[in-house]
């Protein structure tokens, strides 16, 4: 923590950056931080419950935060993914932002835990993680850290649903977003979800209607999975934030399958990798056409 | 006919029996598995073994029972130039909530003043006229609870038509509405008067409350009222994801949109859904322009709303200090910090003249 | 007394809408129930169409355009062909049977091949029933209790 305290602080002094984007402890646990100068830099930490994904922040959408100049930003592996997707889909320069990654390994779901990191606690997202620390980064600090302890098979239930027939999935899903109060904290904490106007949000027509019903919920959440394929990084934020407790991650990490079995592609933090989805090949596959 | 009345625990059940016996829907606490975490959320129940009573506070509030998400206000059938009206009903099916926490049950009541404002709001009144609130005295709470700072308490009774407190062997009722009255007669059997004097209400649970956050409504208004360009707004909201989860999660926060949909090929429905005050489309004009059209402006807004447009209005607070929007935020957004920066700073400006 | 399925086509004006119409003009004689909705290309095709389709009351769906390589476009039809593979998957991880939609490449001259596929779709669907299933009604689930989580069975009130 030192090292990160130290390294915003020379930043700031440098004038580097206007604002650095990391995490401080609050009331309840932990919470993003927006530092503006260098006396401010103590506030910083990283521990296990530095679970957000910062890099929702930096979508040239919230203009608030764009205001603030030249940010730096402390980011995990999995975070990383999330500024390379920026980058590729050219929401973001690599140049105008300071990258900070910071050695992780693995964080509790819920930034307020007060224990330790154990295997019953441990996000899922963090479960079976290799990259202990970002390759996409100007300065990596942290001591190093072993793999996460978690053990949870992550895709049990999506085994589970793919095992069962197709009247008993659609009962499920029809059952789980039923739930869904559309509030779309998922789309508004995803870092991929950037769209200035959101598809949901277009009337005349309505192609996603806004209403909270199964209809409406069914067109949202399969568009959203689809819009998100090969795209999602898969830091779980969605689930997080829904205050419903569905299942988001669910469609996407199906998603995440089929384009990985299809088309060979797992999420990135290098950016010059290209999406499979806005790029395709002659030879794509093609055994469900007529 | 006493208003002290006790339900004994073994009764418990019996009771909630009888009260779908008689045909009413009944809603209370249930245990829920998702995500491999249990959580309580309120729900229709027709066994009453899954009644969760003394437990931590439901994720839902209690405004989706008389406020649903989605709602139809009528629909219609267009042939040529035929159109027809049909009229959604207004008349509601009995619903008894058993179980509803004080914060839940005095924010129904808190809204009722908007509700019926300018507009007596049919829906509104006529769900809440069919459903006969049984609060529960809160016997925990954590540290995102702050009823006691906007007036109300863990033994409030705001709300309720009965007001049950537990105790070892049951739960002692006070019956304070004349809803809560009929509801009795109907039930007399099962809740007979209660013998010695009142149970000590738990003031454990007050004091942790307390603990938690100490306001003065007034002092927070008139900061409010003098400080609507104040670069605290831009601090705190660049934390802000706009989602509106915390209105969502509100028992208080009742904003709506009304949409025109189309259902199959001969008419539609116009409905009335929830709407939040925090993501960038709530004030998107036609033309492009957005009178709010960032964060900071709109994370004001919503404090400004509850804690100072509400009360110049109504009277009070537009919040019963639930907690929800704490917990629910996946940015870490506080009220109780937010509140207790604003009444630091009230008090220095107060204290500066 | 057979039931008829509701089809709709969304079909690319270049090849398969061209194939159509020589279809007509050939008299093939093809199953009547298919709807043809003209696009562009089928890389126009959003796969929220298929979805509002079903919303709509239409049992099955095809999505037809030009083979890869004939494209009036150049490449609508690869970005198409990725963009349902994907769709086309997470639909049946949802429960939407993939018998129910149908893709095929048809071009301007291949008429007998669109009566062929317009007939087999609708067979296909005629099998599967009417697509009761699909939530088409502005219903939402609130406070009935249900089983636990998985394995629920589908309700038909909440469709």
């Amino acid at each position: 923590m030192q090292e990160l305290r130290d390294l915003a602080r020379k930043l700031f002094q440098e004038r580097k950056i206007d604002a650095l984007l990391g995490y401080e402890c609050d009331r309840r646990g932990v919470r993003p931080a927006f530092v503006k100068a260098a006396d401010e830099c103590d506030r910083l930490i990283f521990d296990q419950r530095c679970v957000h994904n910062l890099a929702a922040y930096l979508s040239p959408r919230r203009s608030h935060v764009v205001a603030l100049g030249r940010l730096a930003v402390v980011i995990k592996s999995c975070d990383a993914r999330a500024v390379a997707g920026l980058i590729r889909e050219n929401q973001l320069k690599r140049e105008d932002v300071v990258l900070i990654g910071v050695r992780c390994g693995g964080v509790v779901l819920n930034p307020d835990e007060p224990g330790e990191l154990e295997s019953r606690n441990t996000a899922p997202r963090c479960v079976g993680c290799e990259q202990r620390e970002p390759a996409l980064a100007d300065h990596i600090v942290g001591e190093p850290k072993t793999a996460p302890a978690g053990n949870q098979d992550r895709d049990a239930r999506l085994s589970e649903i793919e095992s069962m027939n197709l009247d008993e999935r659609l009962g499920l899903w029809v059952d789980l977003l039923s739930r869904c109060t559309r509030c779309h904290a998922c789309r508004q904490v995803c870092p991929m979800c950037f769209c200035e106007r959101c598809v949901a949000d277009k009337t005349l027509p309505a192609w996603i209607e806004s209403s909270p019903h199964s209809r409406g919920n069914f067109a949202w959440h399969l568009t959203r999975a689809l819009h998100l394929a090969g795209r999602c990084v898969d830091c779980g934020e969605c689930e997080r934030a829904c205050p419903a407790e569905i299942p988001l991650g669910l469609l996407n990490r199906k998603a995440a399958r089929i384009v990985s079995a299809r088309y060979g592609y797992t999420v990135t933090d290098d950016p010059s990798k290209p999406a499979p989805i806005g790029t395709y090949r002659l030879d794509d596959g093609q055994e469900f056409m007529e | 006919m006493s208003k002290r009345r006790f339900l004994s625990k073994p009764d418990l059940g019996p009771f909630v029996l009888d009260l779908i016996g008689s045909g009413a829907r009944v809603i209370a606490p249930v245990r829920r598995l998702e995500r491999g975490r249990d959580f309580i959320e309120y729900r229709q129940v027709r066994d009453p073994n899954d009644i969760v009573l003394g437990g931590p506070l439901p994720v839902r509030p209690l405004k989706e029972i008389v406020f649903p998400p989605t709602e139809t206000l009528f629909r219609w059938r267009q042939a040529k130039s035929l159109i027809e009206i049909e009229e959604s009903p207004t008349s509601f099916e009995e619903t008894v909530i058993v179980g509803a926490t004080p914060c839940d049950a005095a924010a129904l009541e808190i809204v009722d003043h908007v509700m019926g404002w300018d507009y007596k709001d049919e829906l509104w009144f006529g769900r809440r006229q069919a459903t006969a609130v049984l609060a529960v005295a809160c016997t925990q709470c954590d540290e995102s609870c702050f009823c006691t700072a906007v007036g109300l308490s863990p033994q409030s009774t705001r709300g309720a038509d009965w007001f049950l407190t537990p105790s070892k062997e049951g739960f002692e009722i006070e019956v304070l509405t004349p809803k809560g009255e009929l509801l009795l007669e109907r039930h007399d059997t099962r809740c007979p008067e209660a013998s010695g004097s009142p149970a000590a209400r738990a003031s454990q649970v007050a004091d942790k409350v307390q603990a938690n956050l100490k306001m003065q409504p007034g002092k927070i208004r008139s900061w409010l009222e003098r400080h609507f360009e104040d670069p605290l707004w831009k601090d705190i909201a660049l934390r802000c994801h706009g989602c509106g989860a915390c209105a969502f999660s509100c028992p208080a926060c009742h904003c709506f949109d009304i949409m025109d949909e189309p259902e199959g090929m001969e008419g539609g429905s116009r409905r009335r859904n929830w709407d939040a005050c925090q993501p960038a489309l709530f004030t998107l004009h036609g033309s492009g322009h957005n009178p709010r059209k960032d964060q900071t402006a709109r994370f004001r807004q919503r404090i400004m709303h509850k804690f100072n447009i509400y009360p110049a209005r109504f009277g009070e607070v537009l919040c019963s200090g639930c907690g929800r929007c704490i917990r629910v935020c996946a940015a870490g957004m506080d009220l109780i910090g937010i509140l207790s920066e604003i009444g630091h700073r009230a008090e220095e400006a107060e204290s500066a003249l | 007394m057979g039931f008829e399925p509701k089809i709709v086509a969304f079909v690319c004006n270049w090849c398969t809408y061209t194939g159509a119409d020589l279809a007509g003009t050939s008299r093939i004689a093809m199953a009547p129930n298919v709807r043809i909705i003209r696009l562009p290309c089928t890389g126009r095709i959003d796969t929220l169409f298929i979805l509002k389709a079903f919303e709509r009351g239409a049992d099955g769906v095809i999505v037809s355009g030009c083979h890869p390589a004939d494209c009036h476009y150049t490449s609508g039809n690869y970005h198409a062909r990725r963009r349902f593979a994907v769709f086309r998957e997470l639909m049946e991880f949802v429960g939407i049977d993939p018998l129910r939609v149908t893709f095929s490449w048809v071009s301007a001259s291949e008429g007998g091949k669109w009566a062929e596929v317009v007939n087999r779709a609708t067979e296909q669907v005629r099998r599967l029933g009417p697509f009761e299933t699909y939530p088409r009604a502005g219903r939402r689930v609130s406070y009935e209790r249900r089983q636990d989580g998985e394995n629920a069975k589908v309700r038909k009130e909440y469709l």
